[in-house]
């Protein structure tokens, strides 16, 4: 958790006086911060997008054992590993699977905490009470524990990553949903809807998902950051993406027995993994900020 | 103590779900125990009547009853992979689990809050921009990645101290310290750089309330200032968001030990997926929430013994 507050001295005025989403989002967008998080974030998914596009699938399993842990040189941008693969490629190539798995992750995610975030906030009462305390319990598990039991028990492949790290983040979304939806319940134009008779649904859908999509967005790309490092561990642990598919987890474990040899076996999937998260982090810092001026907590 | 005894109420039916979850979860797997126990050797008719003698064709609420009744009277049953009483194994490593994390929480606070509280002092100065540098990269690099950086720097290139394994202190303590050191570490770096995060955010806060004003107009020293106006106020909402981010050091333990061959809780519970050893994963996830919960309670309750402004409702 941690308590950010909107720094006021820190950000230009503007930011605090216009109160129009669209243009808070483009004034927040051109802090320093907000162009770094942007242009990491947008590089990672147009390298992701694009990677597996125009590099053949051969360039990064080619085996070239004469090659095995060269350094970073013309021929092997970043160097070679073990087997000789090119770790340009390959970390090219991994950026595919880290995108699909923690925005797919993001997505169930979504799917799974949103409406029960809705519904325990919206009819209160028994509903709540009986959806938190299995948002409760599930929150009770430590996230990567819970991730990597789902993984086990499962088979260890891309879709059960997915899944597993999907399930394991829904308690932290449903319990901020909630909280949102129990502060825009209580708002008077809610009362209106109510008044004139709009059904439950119609209430939801049109007056309450509309004002809680600041929080949501936020903590989705928080969460897409968060999906990477998870993904990367379950990987790491031989729980996740399955070799030979590039993933990132699995090139920093392959390469941890040959740390002394060759370092940069382990640092380019590290500092690929370190860019993405650093740039989502920095993006959902600034969007929060744009989002919702108020006092804001995330995990 | 009403506030207590609510407090308790709800973790032991928090518990109890936590228990049908860890049960149920490990109820998808195709396959069951009876295969694993036979291996590929079993024929058919055995595997009938293992699975029979287990229970396994009981109604699965029976078999959830029979699994969580025996837990409570401290009989978790046995490892399939190991094959010892399951509750005997998790004692043991628990035990040792539990050195790495208390260092690794007196690490992460020890550093976070001097370092949260220069970035505060100095907000946005070059002090602040290193301090909030150091937090995020603890952020945005897994700490495994750590793990093995710190490995190749203090033990193979700088030979201060081992690189991996576990010594018990009671066989040698320095070296057991010594051990423990750079996983306790790395377990707490991802701890460390959210509280310096919010330590941080809290700090800049309370440094522009009035009283703080009034305390330097009226000449209080400066370090006296922030060390005794400021930081006991900055500190309560640090402790209050504690408990969650114990998370980091609760989910860090399995893969951690596994980097660093520190044969606990988490290298435990790592071997038991591995090898899928059902009772085994079921009962060390259920006693990882459960710890986790408890100490959630603990870090809740001194929060609001240290703060009188909280009411314990």
């Amino acid at each position: 958790m941690t308590v950010e507050s909107t720094t006021k001295n820190s950000k230009p005025a503007d930011l605090r006086d216009d109160n129009r989403t669209s243009r808070r989002l483009l004034i927040a967008l051109r802090y320093p911060k907000g162009i770094i998080g942007l242009s990491l974030v947008g590089s990672f998914a147009f390298l992701a997008t694009l990677a597996p596009l125009i590099i053949p699938e051969s360039l990064s399993t080619a085996i070239d054992i004469t090659a095995r842990h060269s350094p970073p040189s013309f021929e092997h941008l970043l160097g070679t590993d073990k087997l000789g693969r090119d770790l340009l490629f390959r970390v090219l190539l991994g950026a595919k699977s880290s995108l699909l798995i923690s925005v797919s992750a993001v997505v169930l995610m979504i799917c799974l905490g949103l409406p029960v975030g809705l519904i325990a906030g919206y009819f209160r009462g028994w509903t709540d009470l009986l959806l938190m305390r299995i948002v409760d319990s599930m929150l009770s598990f430590p996230v990567l524990v819970f991730a990597l039991a789902i993984a086990a028990i499962l088979e260890p492949n891309l879709r059960n990553t997915v899944i597993a790290i999907g399930i394991a983040f829904s308690p932290y979304l449903a319990r901020v949903v909630r909280a949102e939806t129990l502060r825009v319940s209580a708002l008077p134009f809610v009362e209106a809807a109510r008044a004139v008779g709009s059904s439950h649904l119609r209430i939801i859908v049109t007056n309450i998902l509309p004002n809680i999509m600041g929080p949501v967005i936020v903590q989705a790309t928080i969460s897409i950051a968060f999906a990477i490092l998870t993904e990367a561990g379950l990987s790491f642990l031989g729980l996740g993406t399955q070799p030979p598919t590039p993933s990132w987890g699995l090139m920093i474990q392959s390469a941890r027995s040959y740390l002394d040899v060759a370092p940069w076996t382990a640092l380019v999937p590290g500092m690929a993994i370190a860019f993405s998260v650093l740039g989502l982090n920095m993006l959902g810092d600034v969007l929060r900020d744009a989002l919702d001026p108020r006092l804001r907590i995330d995990r | 103590m009403a506030y207590l005894a609510n407090r308790v109420a709800l973790l032991i039916l928090t518990l109890f779900l936590v228990s049908v979850i860890a049960f149920s979860i490990t109820n998808l797997l195709p396959g069951n125990v009876a295969k694993m126990m036979l291996g590929l050797k079993g024929t058919p008719e055995m595997l009938a009547n293992l699975e029979n003698a287990l229970g396994l064709n009981d109604p699965l609420p029976q078999q959830y009853w029979r699994w969580f009744s025996g837990m409570l009277q401290g009989d978790m049953g046995n490892s399939i992979r190991f094959k010892e009483p399951i509750a005997k194994l998790l004692g043991q490593k628990l035990a040792v689990s539990s050195i790495l994390m208390v260092m690794s929480l007196l690490i992460a606070f020890v550093l976070a809050i001097p370092l949260g509280i220069i970035s505060a002092v100095k907000h946005n100065r070059w002090p602040d921009t290193l301090c909030s540098s150091v937090a995020l990269a603890g952020i945005s690099l897994p700490d495994f990645f750590w793990g093995i950086i710190f490995m190749l720097l203090f033990a193979r290139t700088l030979g201060w101290l081992p690189s991996s394994g576990y010594v018990s202190p009671a066989d040698d303590f320095w070296l057991a310290l010594k051990h423990a050191t750079l996983p306790a570490l790395t377990l707490g770096l991802g701890l460390m750089a959210h509280l310096t995060r919010m330590m941080r955010s809290a700090m800049l806060e309370v440094l522009r309330a009035d009283y703080i004003r009034t305390a330097r107009a009226k000449g209080v020293r400066s370090t006296s200032v922030i060390l005794r106006h400021a930081l006991r106020n900055a500190l309560s909402p640090v402790i209050t968001v504690l408990g969650l981010q114990l998370g980091y050091i609760f989910g860090g333990i399995i893969v951690i030990e596994m980097v660093f061959n520190y044969s606990g809780m988490g290298f435990l519970t790592y071997q038991a997926m591995l090898n899928r050893d059902i009772p085994l994963i079921q009962a060390s996830i259920f006693v990882i929430a459960a710890v986790f919960m408890v100490t959630n309670l603990i870090v809740d309750l001194s929060y609001r013994l240290l703060d009188p402004r909280v009411q314990l409702e």
